[in-house]
């Protein structure tokens, strides 16, 4: 038989918050409908872009030199 | 103009709770301060209401009712060279 063996797709954002955002924007733009996988994906995309940032914060700020002024 | 700066109407989507645990889950003997969070906070929020918007927009100009996952990943790529595996069509890429 099938075996699944990948994890399940945990939102890193509030799934509900995020849509209703979405659907106040997209109405804007005149658009009716949008499926929940548009939610879920700019969930993982700004889970992403802030991982990579705070990596970089990391890094940054253990090589950072401060200037003590006696 | 759609793209109109309504920050302060905005609900805040991404918590601070949150934000703390993203950054124990990148190092765990990592502090931030509480200004350092505030400009992530901030940063995190614009960065979702950009995308929002540019699949809007990409969405609209395809004369389509529906914000598709499609959209999404053209304005990612487009905008941050960023590519999201695993969702709509998995169309095989060089």
């Amino acid at each position: 038989g099938t075996q699944i063996r990948s994890c399940k797709d945990e939102s890193f954002l509030p799934a509900m918050l995020l849509q209703s955002r979405i659907k106040a924007t997209a109405s804007k733009y005149g658009l009716e409908d949008c499926s929940p996988e548009v939610a879920a994906m700019i969930s993982h995309a700004t889970e992403e872009r802030l991982k990579n940032l705070l990596e970089k914060l990391s890094v940054i700020a253990e090589h950072r030199l401060d200037v003590i002024k006696i | 103009n759609p793209s109109a700066n309504n920050t302060d109407m905005r609900q805040q989507i991404l918590t601070r709770k949150q934000l703390q645990e993203l950054v124990k889950q990148v190092d765990p003997n990592e502090q931030l301060d509480e200004d350092v969070e505030d400009l992530l906070l901030s940063y995190a929020d614009d960065f979702m209401q950009d995308l929002i918007e540019g699949a809007c927009t990409l969405a609209a100009h395809r004369k389509s009712n529906a914000v598709e996952c499609r959209d999404v990943q053209t304005h990612l790529e487009r905008s941050s060279n960023t590519w999201l595996p695993g969702f709509g069509t998995d169309e095989l890429r060089p």
